[in-house]
């Protein structure tokens, strides 16, 4: 019975790939419409200059364009200028200076995608080079060119953020024995999702109705945040409709309004034509959200026989020229407060510095639950170099250390309540599966013979599910998840939700979770999302928020359904309500099996002999607001071998042990945990975007930006446990990145072990091959 | 300029600029978008097709290049209601969950599968190099093909048991 | 990026110094030019073509000589404007007399790109730009030279 529901905790094969595999799959490039033109953008060649002259008559010329936009056209519109998700503002179009390398700067529409490109080549732009600021530690100097004039506040910083105890924090560090001090500079990374962004607008000057396809996760907020930034227009919400169709990969990536929306809505609404933009690759890389770029000095205090006691970080983030990072309201830096890991510290103090420079806006879009990426590789970094210090084996000093299973729930000393953990039992499997102690043994012998090879262990806890109302908002609009479910009368269910899957699977697991709570088979039961028109309100899906949140709305809502159905099963049976138990997914009369009705009977009779004083029907909706977050965690131990010769770094094995709680399709989860240790690795070993002096992106394309190829992945292993969360109705946490979360420490504690007997105590990422070969010269050890 | 091709199987004819790429040939005017756009320097292999059966990135070549030759493309696989083996595969093992990479991944182990029947895991890694997936980390589109090449295998063998036999 | 250099020229130092700061002289030692265009003394138009790596695209350059000390000392400043890209130079020329019917020519060269090209052709912007500027220096030299220059 069980497997033909396919309920939590069955491998059930997904139902989004029967259009996938076909090619038959609907992104926003496959929208086509009648008498749909093309929208493009001209862009900044200079990361920081005031505009002169743009003459586009050339471009007006060519057969085929339709209209050149700028920022002056803007102006009586009020669209000049849009609010970020962080209480900043952004420019869509400047009037006046452009404020990083590949900013928009104009648009033009044609009737064709080619001749919009020709367009984009013929607008001449004449530009006065400004002074740049690309260091963001220079830009908090005196002295510094302000960047942003447009604020009152005439420097670089945009705002301070601080948690925990200072003044303890402090003292602890006095009275430790040991304390060990790392600067660790985490680069600006892009996710750079296979899909890039665009949109289909079609607005209907008859109507006044505004519908887009848009690359969004969050389809109802961008809906809300329309009808807020361009309601002046005449754009009201009820006649603003935001689809999300198949999006192909997300990350975080598509969280943002980049002004490229913005311009093909104003476009729509200008020519009252269907208009398409769709970023090249090139523009994706150069000018959507970043994510990383921390300037991290972190310190750790212990006593001399390992016990942790206290952790102070200071971080200096770079967030380009605009704050657009699309992080809850309250919390400018993220969940970065998490950098406490899984330890007890008794004291800890953390402070983070928002610094404007001429780079393109973001800060979260790779996959990192809200700065928890960089947090974790800072406390891992630090465990490993007090590790060394101490001269300790660093899965001896973690095991020392870890929170204890029993202290759950536990409060950090920064204020997070973490819900349950087993830290010591992941990292045991994880040492287990590997064969710990025998690489040790492996390592000394080789050490002995000059060869480099290092094992590093990451330990890590997530925080996801954001969030509950009392703290969490994105621009005021809470965080809670929804789901509406609508059961049929032959007993086939529909399932609404306001998140919005990018490759995750929700259409499948979050059946799984209505066919687990009604006994439905999971083949009768339809999720959609991402269509405002139908799905509940959402804040849409980022943080591995899904699961906890909507997820939990999803059991809830069911929940609500099979209580009602107790009645009419009740009804039916011509029992008492309270004779009635949900066993064996049906409705029992209790003491006696026999007299069972199936959930598909109760929804027939619901519509066709439904009890009196009970309204007919079989739905229910749910607008889920969390308690707390949930806290994903493990251990991921990584073997690395170092070429002496060129320097690479050869990735030998990876063993990863997760637990997120329940597990709903261990094959999506597993193929998350692939997914996401793919994107550790490729930020330690091969990503980075960098600027020159002048504000020159460095690369900015595939050519030079190095996704990880099947060659370069190693074939991952991996395990779980699983510690249910105590306050989600199924127990799951989520998963979707604590794999990017973990993967990067377990990665360069490994190869700084290789080289640790050399003097090496920590290397930036990402680690190249050209990095490692300057370290084995001098070190005297290269090939 | 007039071109004339075999795609999937059927011949079809288009006016077009000599600049239009292939992929917007495919996408545009045939109204085949299986077939997807991820880059704008030949890298990622999203746009991968078969063109007189060995695999190419259709953004990289012109629509005129095809003319007289003949592309095949995902949505060429299905026949007759029956899945290719790499569909079935690919769902099978989970080998996709965006989507998007998946077409160009799937045509680049189709031609892999045509030419090498029993690939070793190195050699699939090494003919999927040029196909990047930024969801699935690979672990499980490596063992897609391979259980799409076990299946061909078993398919082949079905068909041909004497040829088994012979000397 | 800073380039910078010597050359020691075969003719004397007044017609070195007609020549670099004739615009029309001068633009022919300048890459694949296409159209110079004079409005006065000191300032011109050029546009060229230029790239690096894969990148080639078509600049036009706001040319005008800020310093002028004849026959000795010249400075001149070009800003262009491409699809994508710009570029920013300033190239000073001393000349100095180095024996009869010969002139010491010391050059410097602040060259600043940005955009696509800069991007793009990043790893190959050092070696390019040092090609480029030792070909113009080389065919100046080149054309002082040469016979029949004055009557070109």
């Amino acid at each position: 019975m069980a497997v033909e529901i396919g309920g939590i905790g069955h491998s059930v094969q997904r139902k989004e790939d029967a259009r996938f595999i076909r090619g038959r799959g609907n992104y926003v490039d496959d929208v086509k419409l009648p008498g749909m033109v093309y929208l493009d953008i001209v862009r900044s060649p200079y990361a920081h200059a005031r505009i002169v002259k743009i003459d586009t008559s050339k471009a007006l010329a060519i057969p085929g364009v339709l209209a050149v936009i700028t920022g002056k056209d803007l102006v009586p519109l009020k669209l000049e200028w849009m609010p970020t998700l962080m209480g900043d503002k952004q420019m869509v179009l400047p009037t006046d200076t452009v404020m990083y390398q590949a900013q928009e700067v104009a648009a033009v529409v044609a009737t064709e995608r080619y001749i919009a490109a020709d367009g984009v080549a013929a607008v001449e732009v004449e530009y006065e080079p400004l002074p740049v600021v690309v260091d963001p530690i220079k830009a908090l100097l005196p002295d510094a060119p302000v960047i942003r004039e447009d604020r009152a506040q005439k420097n670089n910083q945009i705002w301070h953020w601080e948690a925990g105890d200072k003044a303890g924090t402090d003292k602890a560090f006095r009275e430790s024995d040991v304390v060990v001090k790392q600067d660790i500079y985490i680069p600006r990374i892009v996710v750079a999702s296979i899909e890039t962004c665009g949109m289909v607008a079609q607005f209907d000057k008859i109507d006044g109705q505004l519908t887009v396809w848009m690359t969004t996760q969050a389809p109802h907020a961008i809906r809300t945040v329309i009808a807020l930034v361009a309601g002046h227009l005449g754009l009201a919400e009820h006649k603003i409709r935001v689809i999300s169709p198949d999006i192909g990969g997300g990350f975080g990536g598509k969280v943002p309004v980049y002004p490229g929306y913005v311009l093909t809505i104003g476009a729509s609404v200008l020519t009252g034509l269907p208009v398409k933009w769709i970023e090249d690759r090139s523009e994706n890389i150069q000018a959507d959200s970043f994510a990383r770029d921390y300037h991290i000095t972190a310190e750790l205090a212990a006593k001399k026989d390992g016990t942790m006691r206290a952790l102070r970080v200071k971080t200096v983030a770079d967030h380009g020229a605009f704050d657009a990072a699309a992080n809850p309201s309250k919390f400018p830096a993220g969940l970065f407060g998490i950098v406490t890991g899984s330890y007890p510290f008794e004291k800890a103090f953390v402070e983070v510095d928002g610094v404007y420079t001429n780079k393109p806006p973001g800060g979260i879009a790779y996959r990192c639950s809200f700065r928890v990426t960089e947090a974790a590789f800072a406390i891992e970094r630090l465990v490993d170099i007090l590790a060394l210090e101490l001269k300790r084996d660093p899965a001896d000093l973690r095991l020392q250390n870890f929170i204890p299973p029993q202290a759950f729930p536990f409060m950090s000393t920064l204020g997070w309540e973490y819900d349950s953990g087993n830290y010591a039992g992941a990292l045991k499997l994880a040492m287990d599966k590997i064969g710990y102690a025998a690489l040790r043994r492996e390592q000394a012998e080789k050490r002995k013979r000059g060869e480099l090879m290092g094992i590093g262990i990451s330990s890590f806890t997530e925080i996801v599910g954001a969030g509950p109302s009392k703290h969490f908002d994105i621009l005021g609009l809470k965080m809670f998840g929804s789901c509406e479910i609508r059961v049929h009368p032959t007993g086939k269910a529909t399932v609404r939700l306001g998140v919005k899957s990018q490759g995750q699977g929700h259409e499948t697991t979050f059946g799984q979770i209505v066919a687990e709570e009604l006994g439905l088979p999971v083949a009768d039961i339809e999720v959609e999302e991402g269509d405002t028109d139908t799905a509940p309100y959402g804040l849409g899906t980022y943080a591995s928020r899904s699961t906890p949140v909507a997820g939990a709305a999803t059991a809830v809502a069911a929940r609500k359904i099979r209580e009602k159905g107790k009645l009419i099963a009740a009804h039916l049976l011509e029992a008492s309500p309270d004779d009635i138990e949900w066993k064996d997914y049906k409705y029992q009369v209790k003491g006696v099996p026999a007299k069972s009705k199936t959930m598909a009977e109760v929804a027939f009779a619901a519509y066709t002999n439904h009890p009196q004083g009970v309204e007919a029907g079989l739905e229910a909706v749910d607008y889920y607001d969390p308690p707390n977050l949930t806290f994903p965690f493990g251990s991921y131990i990584c073997v690395v071998d170092i070429d002496k010769g060129t320097g690479e770094v050869k990735v030998r094995r990876f063993f990863a042990v997760d637990d997120c709680g329940t597990i709903i399709n261990p094959m999506i989860v597993e193929g998350q945990i692939h997914g996401g240790l793919t994107m550790g690795l490729a930020p330690a070993l091969f990503e980075e975007i960098n600027y020159d002096k002048d504000g020159n992106i460095q690369g900015g394309t595939f050519m030079d930006y190095l996704l990880p190829t099947a060659m370069e992945t190693p074939s991952w292993e991996t395990a779980k446990t699983t510690t249910p969360s105590p306050h989600h109705p199924i127990g799951a946490k989520g998963v979707g990145e604590s794999a990017t979360v973990g993967a990067p420490a377990a990665i360069a504690n490994a190869v700084v072990d290789a080289l640790a007997h050399l003097g090496v105590r920590h290397i930036d990422i990402p680690i190249t091959p050209w990095k490692v070969q300057r370290i084995l010269k001098e070190k005297g050890v290269a090939e | 300029m007039r071109v004339q091709m075999t795609v999937n199987g059927t011949t079809k004819e288009a006016d077009v600029e000599p600049r239009l790429l292939l992929v917007h040939l495919i996408r545009e005017n045939l109204g085949l978008t299986g077939t997807h756009i991820g880059c704008d320097t030949t890298s990622c292999g999203a746009c991968t097709v078969l063109l007189d059966g060995r695999p190419v990135k259709s953004c990289t070549v012109f629509a005129v290049q095809a003319d007289g030759r003949s592309v095949s493309t995902v949505e060429g696989l299905e026949q007759g209601g029956v899945l290719h083996a790499v569909q079935e595969g690919f769902t099978k093992e989970h080998g996709l969950q965006c989507g998007f990479c998946t077409p160009g991944m799937m045509m680049t182990s189709v031609a892999l599968l045509e030419r090498n029947a029993a690939p070793t895991e190195l050699q699939i890694r090494q003919a999927i190099s040029g196909n990047l997936c930024r969801c699935t980390g690979y672990v499980n589109i490596v063992k897609a093909i391979q259980y799409a090449g076990t299946k061909l295998r078993e398919t082949k063998a079905e068909r041909e048991p004497a040829a088994a036999g012979r000397a | 990026m800073h380039f910078e250099g010597t050359a020691d020229i075969g003719a004397p130092r007044e017609r070195v110094w007609a020549f670099v700061t004739d615009p029309e002289k001068v633009s022919r030692c300048g890459p694949d030019v296409q159209s110079v265009a004079v409005s006065d003394a000191t300032h011109f138009k050029v546009v060229a073509r230029a790239g690096v790596g894969p990148i080639r695209t078509t600049f036009t350059l706001d040319v005008v000589f800020t310093e002028l000390r004849a026959p000795e000392h010249a400075a001149v400043r070009a800003r262009g404007q491409a699809p994508g890209s710009a570029v920013e130079m300033t190239n000073t020329f001393e000349l100095a007399d180095a024996g009869p019917g010969r002139t010491t020519m010391r050059w410097a060269s602040d060259v600043t790109v940005s955009g696509m090209i800069a991007s793009v052709g990043a790893r190959l912007m050092q070696g390019a730009a040092d090609k480029l500027t030792q070909q113009v220096f080389a065919c100046i030299k080149e054309q002082l030279e040469a016979p029949a220059a004055a009557t070109r």
